[in-house]
């Protein structure tokens, strides 16, 4: 019973759901059966083109995960191993943190342009700022007594960041790659919604514009599985680079 | 390097893009767009925070609410809360009341989570001593459990601030007769440039306000605690 107790709340809901569907109170637009959400859904899996959709909105979301993985590790490593760095970039990206850097987009897309690079552009600088100011914490909590005890024992520099630093480092590497993983996808999909002819946000607005209701709510179901999956792939390799420490609890 | 370089027409030099925002101060033009986005941004982040808060704490002390209640939450947590937009659109009319509740829902999930986590991460030992010296229950929670959950709510409270204000951008991008996402949107189309930069300064400095209120409340509220950030 108690093991089942997740389960009721997700069950009620959708329960509830199908009633509201089936009592004919409401218009079928407003809310359609789960049966033909799962017809849609299997529609989506078994069309080539909508399968397509879904691989242009993944590979915009990592194109610009990935840029902004590299490029903000770096980044966060150096503010934290040199003060001088630090004090030139922390009061930048302290400062522009809070501002939406999704107002950007309209420049974007005069600058690159209406195809998947002004997208991937804007995924890579609203991923920067977690991957940034998480890795920057890290590099900057290294302790202390294993850097003393690295150079005490002689060891280079490089060998000091390759084997004391960035180790320490890589749990919050994580924890930032965590919160820039649904973050690449909330600024696909927007984008894709606001200004596109592909990917899973234009299916979204496509399928509402016909009002397909059914259809749109498959599109979402399927934007929900791959932000799933791309956040438990992030766990998953995870795990296997950092044996040594568990996942703390934070987020599950 | 900006202002000097040659820029195509679509990129302003700083010095353009001040002159047209102070210029658009003089109008009311962007108070009006400002005003009608605060007033779908505040709501909601009001709102979704404040269900986050109590969600979250509840699920935090109470172990059959966290059963019941948690695993549907964590399940759909990276879901892009934004997708969920058209259909709350046919479900409460395109004005503002789909917006303020779809930016509710963004805002929800990051105070839910550290509220959770913030009562589970109170010590043990804290509990205990509490409740050696003869604390009830609702003592506890007013003294031990939300003291301690209180930090990690603020740092929460930062996060959903500025997704309330990407969410209601984005929104209004989408669909809206007035707000700053719309002015953006119109600029772009009929490719006022220099309206589209002042909206744009008028967001960041919204964001950045807020941003401010917020650790000033976090400086006030919890004057115990030491700020690293």
């Amino acid at each position: 019973m108690r093991r089942a107790l997740p389960f009721v709340f997700i069950l009620a809901a959708m329960l509830v759901w199908e009633l509201a569907a089936r009592s004919g109170l409401w218009s079928k637009l407003l809310f359609p059966s789960l049966v033909n959400i799962g017809n849609e859904l299997v529609l989506f899996f078994m069309s080539p083109e909508r399968l397509h959709e879904a691989w242009v909105s993944l590979y915009r979301a990592l194109g610009g995960f990935a840029l902004a993985a590299v490029i903000g590790v770096a980044l966060g490593m150096l503010m934290g191993r040199s003060r001088t760095v630090a004090a030139v970039l922390d009061p930048f990206f302290s400062g522009t943190y809070a501002v939406p850097k999704l107002a950007l987009f309209p420049v974007f897309i005069f600058v690159f342009g209406i195809g998947s690079l002004s997208k991937v552009a804007l995924v890579f600088l609203e991923c920067l700022y977690p991957i940034v100011i998480m890795s920057y914490q890290g590099a900057r909590s290294v302790n202390k007594v294993l850097l003393w005890s690295a150079q005490n024992m002689g060891a280079s520099r490089s060998a000091t960041l390759r084997r004391v630093v960035v180790p320490a480092t890589a749990p919050f590497i994580f924890a930032g790659f965590r919160i820039a993983v649904p973050v690449a996808m909330i600024v696909v999909v927007i984008t894709e919604m606001v200004s596109s002819a592909d990917g899973l946000g234009y299916l979204v607005m496509y399928s509402m514009s016909s009002l397909r209701t059914d259809r749109m709510l498959a599109v979402v179901v399927v934007i929900a599985l791959l932000g799933w999956v791309l956040d438990k792939a992030v766990i998953l390799a995870r795990d296997r680079l950092i044996y040594w420490e568990k996942l703390d609890t934070y987020y599950v | 390097m900006w202002q000097l370089a040659p820029l195509p027409n679509f990129l302003l030099s700083p010095l353009e893009i001040a002159t047209h925002f102070l210029r658009a101060l003089g109008s009311s033009e962007i108070y009006e767009h400002a005003w009608a986005s605060l007033g779908r941004s505040l709501p909601g982040f009001v709102i979704g925070s404040t269900l986050g808060a109590a969600l979250g704490l509840a699920a935090g002390t109470a172990r059959w609410f966290d059963r019941l209640f948690s695993p549907a939450v964590f399940l759909t947590y990276p879901v892009p809360k934004i997708v969920m937009l058209p259909i709350f659109m046919i479900w409460f009319g395109i004005g503002d009341l789909s917006k303020v509740l779809i930016i509710a829902l963004a805002c929800f999930y990051p105070v839910f989570i550290n509220a959770y986590y913030g009562v589970r991460q109170t010590r043990s030992i804290l509990v205990w001593s509490a409740m050696n010296m003869g604390a009830s229950r609702a003592q506890i929670f007013r003294r031990v459990v939300l003291p301690s959950a209180a930090p990690m709510i603020f740092a929460s409270l930062r996060v959903s601030l500025a997704l309330s204000f990407i969410v209601m951008f984005a929104a209004e991008m989408i669909n809206a007769r007035a707000g700053l996402g719309y002015l953006t949107r119109m600029a772009e189309n009929s490719l006022r440039f220099d309206e589209m930069y002042v909206a744009l300064v008028a967001i960041a400095l919204l964001g950045y306000a807020g941003d401010r209120l917020v650790r000033f409340a976090n400086r006030r509220l919890l004057a115990w605690q030491e700020l690293h950030a």
